[in-house]
C-alpha cells in the first residue's frame, strides 16, 4: 500500500484534551465514592477503603490512556474514552463485591479471582482501544480486503464448530493454551467490516429497484447475494451455537445497516417478517427456544425451576426501588449460593440496577445513549461511505447488543446470554468492545488522512503494470 | 459531512438520523421498563414470599406478634436452638384466625395474609419505604392488634365443643369480627414442631375433608342454610320493592293445609302453625318460619332480582377478608332462568334455604350484620391496628361496604327477626336465643340434607334490636334441628358478649 506510507506523515505534536480531562475527573471521582461507599457498606458502618489497589490500577490505566491521546495529539473524539471508563469502571465495582471464585484463570503460578481477571481483560482492552485510536490512521486494510475478512470470520466460526468448547450448552468457547476466548465477539466486528465494505461499493445498486418480490421492490439480485450468503452462514452457524442474542444481534445490526445504506424501508420491513417467520420456526423445532419464550412469557409459571433466573431478577429489581439499596447492600447470595444464576455476565444491570437504583439504571441506559450519539455523530461526519457504514456499524453492535440484554434483564424480551458491553464479566466481549471504541475514535479524527482513492479495477492495474513494463522495457532498450 | 450523493445513492446522514431516533425509542422503552419494575411493581415483588429475602427473612427474624383486642398475645416468638425462630401460640384456640408458620409447610391464616407485615417488609407507608433504604437493618417487624376478643372466642369454642360447626361474631356497627371458630380444631404449636409437626400434619391431612381440622369452615366450609336463609329472601323481596312488609298471599292459607304446587312440585311447611289462621305477612312468616310464604316471595322477586340482591350481600364470589374466603351461592347457576336457576320450583325451594344454596358462616353473619346495622353492610375485618417495632403505626378503620337495604326495610326485617326469638310462637323456634332483659332478634335453621342423617342446626341474630353491639352466625352441622343446638348457642354467644365489661 504505498499511497498510505506516502500520506503518513508522523508529525506528533502533543494537544490537551480539557474536555475528556474533566469528564475523567469527573467519572474517577464516582468510582472513587463508589469505591467507598461499596466497602463501607460490606465492612459495616465505618467508613472503609477496603484494598483500593484494583481501583487505582484501573484509574492509572484511565490516566496513562489519557496522557498517551494527549501526547500523541491526534483530533479524535473526547467524550467516549470518560463514558466507557465509567462504564468499566462499574464493571470493576460490581466484580470486585461478588465472590472472587466466580471465575478464576491461572496465570503460570498466578490465579485471579474474579474482580482482578476482570481488570486484567480491562487492561487488555483498553489498550487495544488506545493502540487503534492512535496508530490507524488508514482504513485501506480493512477496506480492500472485506472478503479475506469474511473469510478469516467464517474460519473462526468453523474452529470453534470443530474444536470448540460447550459452557451452557451453547458451544461458544475456543481455547489456546490456558486462555478461552469466545470468536463470535470478534465475529461481530467482522460482520460490520465486511457490511460496509460491499454496501459502501454497491449501495447505490442496492438503492435501485429493478426485481420484486410479490409488491416488495428489490434490487438486483446478484448484487444481494454476497451479503446475504455472508450473514446467512454467520446466521446458521450461531444457531448450531445456540446463541441466540448472537443471532439477533448480528440480525439487528445487518438490517440497520442495510437501511443507512440504502434507506429503504422495505429491507427493514422484509427482514422482520422474516425474522418473525424464523422465530416461529425456532420456536416450534428447537426446545431450547421454547423455554426461553415460555419462561419469557410467564417466569412466575414455575419460579424455583425454568424461571428461577427472571424472577430472582425481578425481585432484586423490587428491592432497588428508586434510590436502590446502595453498593454492596444487595443481595449477591442467599445461603451460600448466588441470588441469580449468571449474574456477573447476564444480570449485571440487573445487579447494578439493584444497588444504583432506577435513577443509576436510567443512568446507564443515558451511557448507552450517548455512545451511541458520538458514534453515530462520527458516522455523520465521516469522510466517505465506507468510513460512515464502518462508523455506524460499530456503534449498533455496542448499543443494540447492550438493548438486547437489558431488555432481557427487565422482561422485555426473552432473556439471552449475551453480554452488557463493558459491564459484564468476560474478556472476549471486552477486547471486541475495546476494538470497537479504539476503532470509532480512529474513525473520529478528520485531520489527518483523507480517504483512500477507489482502487484500481484489475484491467487498470494490468495496464498500469504493462505499462511500467513497457516503460523498463524502452528504458532497457534505449 | 458525506460530500455527495455517489451514484445516485440516498443520503447516509439521513438514514443514520432516523436509525439514531429508532435507537432513541427503544432506550425510552428499556427505561420504561425498568421504570416498571422498580417503582410499579417494586412493593409487592420486594414482598413477594418467595422473594429470597423474604424466604430468609422469616427463618431468622423475629416476626411481629399477634394480639387480640385487650392485646392478650396470640402468637410470639421463641428462638430455636439452631437459631431460627419458631412461632408460639399461647391460645391455641385462636388457631382457625392466626393459622401456623411452619418453617417446612410454610404459613397460613393471618401469618400467611400478612406475611410481609409480621416479616417487617412491609408497612404501606410510602416514605417510610424510602427511608429504609438508609438503615442498616431493613426488617421492621409490625404487630398486629385484632378484633377478635379471646373471651369470646373462648366461650364460643367451649359452647361448640365436641361438635363439628363454626361460629362467627362481629360487630354490626364497625363489621369487626370478634369471634371466629371452627371445629374440630388444631394446635398450631404441635403443627410447628420441628420433630413432631409432620407426623401431626399427615394425621390432620388423612382425615376425611368434611371433618378435616385444617379447613376452616367458619369462612370456606359451605353449608346448606335452610331457614335462616329466609332473610335473604326477606331482603331481596323488601329490596326490590317486590314485596311491602304487609304484603300477603290469599291463597297461601288454603296451601299450609294442602301444600303449595310448584309446577308439580308440592311445597309444605313443616308444621301446622299456618293452617286455620289469616293470611301469613312477613312479620308473621318469619315468626313461625314459613316456607310457603317465603316461597311465594322468592317467586315473585323473580330469580333474576333474587340472585341480584343476593350478590348484593356478597353472594357469588370470594367475601373481601383478611381470611380466604370461599363464595356462598343461591344456585348452581347451570339452569337456563335468570340468575342460573333451572326453574322455578328450585327458585321457590332456594327462598327458604334448600336446593343449591349453599353459604358460608362469615357470609350469614354478614346478613344478620346488615340487616342489624339498618341495611349498611360493613367491611368484614379482622385486624385493628398495627404497629412496627420502630413505632409506625397504622389503624384499620371500619368502611362501609354497601348499603344494601334503606333503614325502613331494613327495621321491618328487624322486627320480624325479634317475633322469631320473642313472639309467642317464634319462641317455640328461636326462643332459646332471647337475652333475658336484651331485645333480641334472630332466625333458627334446620338445612335438611335430602335424607342424609341429621340436619344442620343454624342461627342467625343480633342484640339489643334497637341498638345492636354483636350479630352472630351459629352452625352445628348435622347436630339437629336449629331450635335444639344452634340456637341456644347464640343465646349464650350474646348474653356473654352483652354482659363482658370492656
Amino acid at each position: 500500500m504505498t499511497y498510505a506510507v506516502a500520506h503518513r506523515r508522523w508529525r506528533i505534536r502533543p494537544r490537551l484534551r480539557t474536555r475528556e480531562f474533566l469528564l475523567l475527573v469527573a467519572a474517577g471521582g464516582a468510582l472513587a465514592v463508589g469505591w467507598v461507599s461499596l466497602n463501607s457498606t460490606l465492612e459495616g458502618d465505618a467508613i472503609s477503603y477496603g484494598d483500593p489497589t484494583l481501583l487505582v490500577a484501573y484509574l492509572g490505566l484511565l490516566l496513562v490512556l489519557h496522557l498517551a491521546f494527549v501526547l500523541t495529539g491526534r483530533r479524535t473524539d473526547e467524550i467516549l474514552l470518560p463514558v466507557t471508563g465509567l462504564l468499566a469502571g462499574l464493571s470493576l465495582l460490581l466484580m470486585a463485591r461478588l465472590p472472587q471464585d466466580t471465575a478464576t484463570q491461572s496465570f503460570g503460578r498466578f490465579e485471579l479471582g474474579l474482580a482482578p481477571l476482570q481488570l486484567f481483560w480491562i487492561t487488555l482492552a483498553f489498550v487495544l482501544l488506545g493502540i487503534l485510536a492512535i496508530t490507524v490512521r488508514s482504513d485501506g486494510w480493512l477496506r480492500y480486503y472485506k472478503y479475506t475478512w469474511a473469510a478469516i470470520g467464517v474460519g473462526l466460526l468453523l474452529l470453534v464448530f470443530v474444536f470448540g468448547e460447550e459452557t451452557n450448552g451453547q458451544r461458544l468457547s475456543l481455547r489456546v493454551g490456558p486462555i478461552a476466548g469466545q470468536p463470535s465477539e470478534l465475529l461481530k466486528i467482522i460482520l460490520v467490516v465486511f457490511l460496509a465494505g460491499y454496501l459502501a461499493d454497491n449501495r447505490a445498486l442496492l438503492a435501485r429497484t429493478s426485481s420484486r418480490l410479490g409488491p416488495i421492490p428489490l434490487p438486483p439480485v446478484p448484487y444481494l447475494l454476497p451479503m446475504v450468503a455472508m450473514w446467512g452462514l454467520a446466521l446458521a452457524v450461531i444457531l448450531v451455537q445456540k446463541d441466540l442474542g448472537g443471532a439477533l444481534l448480528f440480525f439487528l445490526v445487518f438490517l440497520a445497516i442495510l437501511y443507512i445504506a440504502t434507506l429503504r424501508l422495505s429491507y427493514v420491513l422484509l427482514g422482520t417478517v422474516l425474522f418473525f417467520a424464523g422465530s416461529a420456526f425456532l420456536y416450534t423445532l428447537f426446545a431450547h427456544v421454547r423455554g426461553r419464550v415460555d419462561i419469557w412469557l410467564d417466569p412466575f409459571a414455575d419460579p424455583q425451576g425454568q424461571g428461577f433466573q427472571i424472577v430472582r431478577a425481578l425481585f432484586a429489581f423490587g428491592r432497588g426501588g428508586v434510590l436502590g439499596t446502595g453498593l454492596g447492600a444487595g443481595l449477591p447470595e442467599v445461603g451460600g449460593n448466588p441470588a441469580i444464576p449468571a449474574l456477573h455476565t447476564d444480570f449485571v444491570f440487573t445487579a447494578l440496577a439493584e444497588e444504583l437504583g432506577l435513577l443509576g439504571g436510567l443512568a446507564i441506559l443515558f451511557l448507552y445513549l450517548v455512545i451511541a450519539e458520538r458514534g453515530l455523530r462520527i458516522a455523520i461526519g465521516a469522510a466517505d461511505d465506507f468510513r460512515a457504514l464502518l462508523a455506524a456499524g460499530l456503534t449498533l453492535v455496542i448499543v443494540v447488543q447492550a438493548a438486547i440484554i437489558i431488555g432481557g434483564n427487565v422482561r422485555l424480551v426473552p432473556l439471552t446470554g449475551i453480554t452488557l458491553p463493558f459491564v459484564s464479566y468476560g474478556g472476549s466481549s471486552l477486547v471486541a468492545n475495546g476494538i470497537i471504541i479504539g476503532l470509532l475514535l480512529a474513525l473520529s479524527d478528520r485531520g489527518v488522512e483523507p480517504p483512500p482513492p477507489p482502487r484500481q479495477t484489475r484491467r487498470e492495474r494490468l495496464g498500469a503494470g504493462l505499462r511500467r513494463v513497457a516503460g523498463r522495457v524502452e528504458e532497457a532498450v534505449s | 459531512m458525506i460530500s455527495e450523493n455517489q451514484g445516485g445513492a440516498p443520503s447516509i446522514g439521513r438514514a443514520v438520523l432516523r436509525v439514531a431516533l429508532a435507537l432513541a425509542l427503544v432506550y425510552v422503552g428499556l427505561g420504561l421498563g425498568l421504570t416498571y419494575w422498580q417503582v410499579v411493581e417494586a412493593q409487592r415483588l420486594a414482598t413477594d414470599p418467595g422473594n429470597p429475602l423474604v424466604v430468609e427473612a422469616t427463618r431468622t427474624e423475629p416476626r411481629g406478634r399477634i394480639l387480640d383486642a385487650r392485646g392478650v398475645v396470640l402468637a410470639d416468638n421463641v428462638r430455636g436452638p439452631d437459631g431460627s425462630v419458631l412461632r408460639r401460640y399461647p391460645q391455641p384456640v385462636t388457631a382457625p384466625v392466626t393459622g401456623y408458620r411452619s418453617l417446612f409447610f410454610g404459613t397460613s391464616g393471618l401469618e400467611r395474609t400478612y406475611d410481609s407485615e409480621l416479616v417487617g417488609l412491609s408497612q404501606g407507608n410510602p416514605a417510610d419505604e424510602v427511608l429504609r433504604k438508609f438503615r442498616s437493618d431493613p426488617y421492621d417487624p409490625t404487630d398486629i392488634t385484632l378484633s377478635i376478643e379471646l373471651r369470646l372466642q373462648r366461650r364460643a369454642a367451649d359452647l361448640l365443643e365436641g361438635m363439628r360447626g363454626a361460629v362467627v361474631a362481629i360487630e354490626p356497627a364497625t363489621g369487626r369480627v370478634v369471634a371466629l371458630v371452627s371445629n374440630p380444631t388444631f394446635d398450631p404449636n404441635r403443627l410447628i414442631d420441628p420433630d413432631r409437626g409432620q407426623a401431626y400434619l399427615q394425621a390432620l391431612q388423612g382425615l376425611p375433608e368434611d371433618r378435616s381440622p385444617l379447613l376452616n369452615r367458619a369462612t370456606q366450609g359451605r353449608f346448606t342454610p335452610g331457614s335462616v336463609f329466609k332473610i335473604v329472601t326477606a331482603i331481596a323481596g323488601l329490596g326490590s320493592g317486590t314485596i311491602e312488609p304487609e304484603t300477603i298471599f290469599p291463597d297461601q292459607p288454603e296451601e299450609a293445609e294442602r301444600g303449595f304446587r310448584v309446577q308439580g312440585f308440592t311445597i309444605r311447611d313443616a308444621h301446622r302453625l299456618a293452617v286455620d289462621r289469616p293470611p301469613l305477612d312477613l312479620f308473621s312468616g318469619t315468626e313461625i318460619s314459613s316456607n310457603i310464604y317465603y316461597a311465594h316471595v322468592g317467586l315473585e322477586t323473580g330469580s333474576a332480582a333474587f340472585a341480584d340482591w343476593a350478590a348484593r350481600l356478597g353472594f357469588g364470589q370470594p367475601i373481601p377478608f383478611d381470611l380466604p374466603t370461599a363464595p356462598s351461592q343461591v344456585t348452581g347457576g347451570r339452569g337456563n332462568e335468570p340468575g342460573g336457576f333451572r326453574d322455578l320450583v328450585e327458585l321457590a325451594n332456594a327462598a327458604y334455604g334448600q336446593a343449591e344454596t349453599y353459604v358460608t358462616p362469615l357470609q350469614m353473619s354478614l346478613v344478620a350484620a346488615a340487616v342489624a346495622n339498618d341495611g349498611v353492610l360493613m367491611r368484614p375485618k379482622l385486624v385493628t391496628a398495627m404497629r412496627s417495632r420502630r413505632g409506625v403505626e397504622r389503624r384499620v378503620d371500619p368502611e362501609a361496604w354497601t348499603r344494601v337495604l334503606s333503614p325502613e326495610d331494613a327495621g321491618a326485617i328487624q322486627r320480624a327477626m325479634q317475633l322469631a326469638v320473642e313472639g309467642e310462637l317464634g319462641a317455640r323456634f328461636a326462643g332459646g336465643a332471647k337475652v333475658p332483659g336484651v331485645p333480641t332478634a334472630g332466625k333458627s335453621g334446620t338445612a335438611e340434607l335430602g335424607g342424609r342423617g341429621e340436619p344442620h342446626s343454624w342461627f342467625i341474630g343480633f342484640a339489643p334490636v334497637d341498638a345492636p353491639r354483636i350479630a352472630v352466625a351459629v352452625i352445628a352441622e348435622q347436630a339437629g334441628r336449629g331450635a335444639e343446638v344452634a340456637v341456644p348457642i347464640g343465646g349464650e354467644l350474646m348474653e356473654y358478649w352483652l354482659g363482658l365489661d370492656r
